[in-house]
């Protein structure tokens, strides 16, 4: 069964002259790596607003279709509801820290949910080794760096045990290298807890190897869906301008200029390195 | 930036600032209550000497003496219309009796200010918060004051950017007479309200999404318990406002010019 499905999902913001989503319908199944991606203000990050309710119920506005998450229609369930299943990360670290505390941000959920002292340092030890940011917790969420804070935010979520988290580009503040970590961070809560992931990310570079799935949006619309490796192997979406990896346009290249290299299109450099020594082998 | 200085809490531990803060607030205000009592400058000095070993068992001599600093300019407004009072009621003389008046009109004043810096100074804001929980004050109240002081920093840090991005378009801050100067800032101002304000949606933006207002009856990650130095700071606290009452009610406290005319 999906675990997010939406169909015919249109919403236009209060005061708005269009929509910003208009018939949206996407599936997403129990355990998926999701990578949302699409040009700026293609409305992926007014679709993540409604996954956990706060499109319709924050942001008033019109919303028409359906949408189902996690077994609950969000336009019925209040935010507050939709939080324990649904978990959101966004895109600057620094508005969503609001303790003086990392391990007292990390308990913000949970003390709103009312849970006991005693579970919540369970779960908030359990959260921030998961993230590897445990020696950091009596420290201030100013004094820790970007991407740390961005960890902050992921452990928040993570300690709340949803089983969605849907991350609006978390990386777009951070240098490529704390991004790639903390990519690394969300595929292991992904293979390890099965925690459905949903991604919204320009950086393809760095995503693609770990999405079982993308969408791609373009002027509020769903344009592409599906396995990466056939979407991205496309031409249209590199010509709406998506950041499609460099291995793949370097394998369509040598393709292209008639080099033998097997069917399945690379996602990686590493992938791309593994073709390219096998048709070296092979000729 | 130094306004922000104050405002920014580094972690510390020493005895003091381990005491819970509610203790600590109670002992405050007996130091308040006594120093409102007494008008004679001994009682008040015995009560600013007081000070002194929390001050130094905390380790901050240093900000408590810049705070005394700060304090300087009143007292010393205070003390001059203390003095010019009485110098024009005494009938233009100046008396000894009247300059200890004013001296401890005075004292009183550094007694009140110093005693709440102390309190300030060694309790951190999240202590702080969470005793204005513990003490039933609304939930809101205590997460708006906690986030206030939690993006003091953040938007000092933003100011400035403000500020240099403003410079190097070419506005001048510091040009002009007062008048103009407060004018220049406006520029500054407007971005920096605007970016508050589009900040603050997305602050309530990530609270929704963690469960903001789920119960009725939220608890917390921390709790406060009383140990022993608490209980002997309560002690201290109910001594000393039993005894300064006490001594206002049944005992004559002498000025200190009356004790050297005795002497002499």
């Amino acid at each position: 069964m999906a675990v997010i499905e939406t169909r015919n999902l249109t919403y236009t913001y209060p005061n708005a002259a269009k929509p910003s989503i208009s018939g949206v319908s996407i599936k997403i199944e129990k355990g998926e790596f999701v990578l949302i991606t699409g040009p700026s203000g293609c409305g992926k990050t007014t679709l993540c607003r409604c996954f956990n309710g706060l499109i319709p119920h924050f942001y008033q506005g019109e919303l028409k279709g359906e949408i189902t998450v996690a077994g609950m229609d969000a336009t019925k369930h209040p935010t507050y509801e939709m939080a324990k299943h649904v978990g959101l990360v966004f895109q600057n670290p620094e508005n969503q820290l609001f303790a003086l505390s990392v391990e007292k941000d990390v308990a913000f959920g949970l003390e709103n949910l009312g849970l006991s002292r005693e579970e919540m340092r369970k779960r908030v030890d359990w959260a921030l080794n998961l993230t590897g940011i445990y020696d950091l917790r009596e420290r201030s969420p100013h004094e820790v760096s970007g991407g740390q804070q961005q960890r902050v935010a992921i452990a928040a979520v993570l300690a709340m045990q949803p089983e969605i988290v849907v991350l609006d580009e978390p990386t777009s503040f951070l240098d490529p290298l704390s991004a790639e970590k903390i990519f690394e961070v969300i595929y292991e809560f992904n293979k390890k807890l099965g925690i459905t992931v949903v991604l919204v990310e320009h950086r393809l570079d760095l995503t693609a190897k770990y999405a079982d799935h993308i969408i791609v949006m373009d002027e509020g619309k769903v344009c592409f869906d599906g396995e990466p490796r056939g979407v991205l192997s496309r031409e249209e979406p590199r010509l709406i301008g998506i950041g499609i990896p460099k291995a793949t346009l370097l394998y369509q290249m040598l393709r292209r200029d008639g080099l033998s290299l097997s069917n399945t299109t690379p996602l990686s450099s590493q992938e791309l390195s593994k073709l390219i020594l096998e048709a070296f082998e092979a000729a | 930036m130094s306004v922000f200085d104050g405002l920014k809490f580094r972690k510390v531990s020493s005895p003091i600032h381990n005491l819970d803060p509610r203790v600590k607030f109670i002992y405050v205000c007996a130091i308040f209550v006594a120093a409102i009592l007494f008008g004679e400058i001994l009682p008040l000095t015995a009560l600013l000497l007081m000070q002194i070993p929390f001050v130094v068992l905390a380790g901050v001599q240093r900000e408590w003496l810049r705070s005394l600093r700060g304090a300087a300019f009143l007292a010393a407004i205070i003390f001059f219309t203390n003095f010019l009072f009485s110098f024009v009621t005494a009938g233009y003389v100046v008396l000894a009796s009247n300059v200890e008046w004013a001296a401890s009109m005075t004292l009183r004043f550094v007694v009140l200010v110093e005693s709440f810096s102390v309190f300030f100074l060694t309790t951190s804001p999240d202590h702080l918060g969470l005793a204005l929980e513990l003490t039933r004050v609304p939930y809101e109240f205590a997460f708006a004051f906690t986030t206030a002081v939690r993006f003091v920093p953040v938007l000092a840090e933003e100011a400035q950017t403000i500020m240099d991005a403003q410079k190097a378009r070419g506005l001048e801050l510091e040009k002009g007479n007062f008048m103009k100067r407060i004018r220049n800032y406006i520029p500054v101002l407007i971005p920096l309200i605007v970016s508050a304000i589009r900040r603050s949606l997305e602050l309530a933006e990530a609270m929704e999404s963690r469960a903001w207002g789920a119960t009725k009856k939220r608890t917390n990650l921390y709790t406060l318990r009383l140990r022993r130095g608490d209980f002997a700071l309560l002690a201290l606290a109910i001594g000393v406002l039993a005894a300064s009452i006490c001594v206002r009610l049944y005992v004559y406290v002498p000025t200190l010019s009356q004790l050297l005319q005795g002497w002499l």
